[in-house]
């Protein structure tokens, strides 16, 4: 069990450095000059050498690439060229909309997704389970963002009920903060949702035809109770894999979603540091959600292993 | 009657495709206006007998606009599932011969890796060198393809590979790529085609959401996921605006994602039921 920990660990470092590299090396070494390239054409060669001096581009690139690293532990990961701020600081301000919005959707997401698809397995074939199915093939058609806009013309535009747009952060009012949320949350979680449901309801039917639910049922528990007690759990163990694979999506939604509401959160700060040329700002941001992405999998990977002790290594 | 249509999904889907396919075939030689034709005078009109979706912000024709939409959607489509098909399933079948060696680890686990970024991320790494664009998203979207496909491909060709025929084949004195193309590919398409309308609903999802970032298809060329970003500034003047693209993005994803799963049962009966 320790050796395959720290197997699972070396390789987890091996892969989150390769990342790093991969990105400095696409946004770093092969655009030539990155000063020239962050001032654009109009730029003066005094302005575009001072740019470069900041940058420390005179210096050889595997210390810049290693200063780069440290700077994720040490909070040192230089000034955004656009804000003239630290980049450590734009990031850890901008995650207080990230984080809760991410972990808000998925929520929803497991809530609606296992719900519906354990609901859609019980009734199988039954005019629940097509009402259920049709809505999941329609949530997972239906673009996030699309979405996202629908619900700003009917409850902010039309019914006035949410705001439009903005967030007013959670020091001043946590609750106008958790409504600011609310809306851009629901759209990010509806394809979640939709693919849970379809993954929930096809292991849950696997599931309901294993031998112990026939005991269960023969032992004179109800077709729910059966449910509740025996097959959700074991039902939910694929489940979990997949919301780990699943979870780079909802990533990638946020940053569309929090552009849809305009949330002050990691992803529009990444759009707009690609509209301001921002290098210094874009390779860390970039850097940090892949890094998540992988950080993520590899948890859900781990947490499967306990779920399910028949996967637990060296106890087969 | 063919039975394959009266499968509900496989049906549903082809119809939804044939009117998507439809609309973009008629955008190559008619629309009802030129989609690019900006006429200031009649912005953000409503629909009307002359503009039957109404106007955007600049009095350009929807109804135009979607119909070269849906070529620019299939486009996309084709084109990134045909960059993660072609090295996929290649990279994925050169990955099952040489199984368990060091070949399929290294192949194996860089697809991990590729697979380890989402398609958006992706887009905006080679956004750097080409600036934002059609090509640079299609070309994101059909790398995060290659390693979906790679999965399905590897594990399918190792089916085929365990198969008593393949070791009569090769006894016979075929050769390992005589075998392949032979034998394995012809035996693993209909799993591709299948895993290839899923990805390609995804493709379309995808260019929506880059090209609503504005990272995507540039202007002036109509995109359905650039039309959601203008009709975004204009929704409580012009909420008809946010309906119609969102609609074709739905449909066309809808399209594809049924034909899939209609495909796939009608591919392998066992998987029915499920």
């Amino acid at each position: 069990m320790a050796l395959f920990l720290i197997k699972r660990l070396l390789g987890l470092v091996l892969t989150l450095l390769f990342a790093a590299l991969v990105i400095f090396l696409v946004l770093e070494i092969l655009p030539g000059d990155p000063a020239a390239m962050m001032m654009g054409v109009s730029a003066t060669p005094e302005s575009v050498a001072a740019l470069r001096a900041e940058l420390g581009l005179d210096r050889p690139a595997a210390v810049r690439f290693l200063e780069w690293l440290g700077g994720f532990f040490t909070g040192r990961l230089g000034l955004s060229y656009t804000y003239r701020v630290p980049v450590a600081g734009l990031i850890a301000e901008r995650l207080a909309v990230t984080v809760p919005l991410s972990l808000l959707a998925l929520g929803l997401a497991v809530a609606f997704g296992v719900t519906l698809g354990t609901l859609a397995a019980a009734q199988a074939h039954r005019r629940a389970d097509l009402i259920i199915m049709g809505m999941t093939q329609l949530g997972l058609a239906i673009p996030n963002f699309w979405f996202g806009i629908l619900l700003v013309l009917v409850f902010a535009v039309g019914l006035g009920w949410f705001p439009a747009g903005g967030f007013p952060g959670w020091a001043a009012d946590p609750m106008l903060a958790f409504r600011a949320l609310l809306l851009p949350a629901i759209a990010l979680a509806l394809p979640q949702a939709a693919s849970l449901a379809r993954i929930t309801r096809s292991t849950m039917l696997e599931t309901l035809s294993e031998d112990y639910i026939r005991t269960a049922r023969a032992k004179g528990l109800s077709r729910s109770q059966t449910i509740r007690r025996h097959a959700l759990r074991n039902a939910l163990i694929p489940v979990l894999t997949i919301l780990g694979l699943q979870f780079s999506f909802l990533l990638a939604g946020t940053i569309v979603l929090e552009n849809v509401f305009a949330l002050p959160g990691l992803g529009r700060l990444l759009i707009q540091a690609i509209g301001g040329h921002d290098l210094i700002l874009i390779k860390s941001l970039v850097l940090f959600y892949v890094a998540t992405a992988i950080l993520v999998n590899a948890v859900v990977d781990l947490a499967y292993g306990f779920a399910d002790p028949r996967l637990r290594v060296g106890r087969a | 009657m063919n039975p394959a249509w009266r499968h509900p999904s496989f049906g549903v889907g082809a119809l939804l495709m044939a009117l998507v396919l439809g609309a973009a075939l008629l955008s190559l030689v008619w629309t009802p206006h030129d989609p690019t034709a900006m006429r200031i005078m009649a912005r953000l009109r409503p629909p009307s007998a002359e503009h039957w979706l109404g106007t955007d912000q600049f009095g350009r024709d929807i109804a135009s606009m979607v119909l070269v939409g849906a070529r620019n959607a299939l486009l996309v489509g084709l084109v990134a599932v045909g960059i993660g098909l072609v090295f996929g399933v290649a990279l994925g079948m050169l990955a099952a011969l040489y199984r368990g060696r060091l070949l399929d680890e290294a192949v194996m686990r860089s697809l991990d890796f590729v697979f380890a970024f989402p398609a958006v991320l992706t887009a905006i790494l080679i956004l750097t060198w080409f600036g934002p664009g059609l090509v640079n998203a299609v070309v994101a979207i059909g790398i995060f393809n290659i390693p979906v496909f790679a999965r399905q491909a590897r594990a399918a060709t190792l089916q085929v590979l365990a198969q008593d025929y393949i070791r009569a084949a090769r006894l016979a004195g075929l050769s390992r790529a005589a075998v392949m193309r032979r034998h394995i590919l012809p035996n693993i398409t209909g799993l591709m085609i299948v895993q290839g309308s899923t990805q390609f609903a995804f493709a379309i999802l995808a260019e929506a959401s880059l090209s609503y970032l504005g990272i995507g298809t540039q202007p002036p060329n109509p995109s359905w996921g650039r039309m959601l970003n203008d009709a975004q500034t204009y929704l409580a003047a012009a909420p008809h605006l946010a309906l119609v693209p969102g609609f074709a993005i739905a449909i066309t994803v809808l399209a594809f994602n049924l034909l899939g799963d209609g495909l796939r049962d009608l591919l392998d009966p066992r998987m029915k039921e499920r």
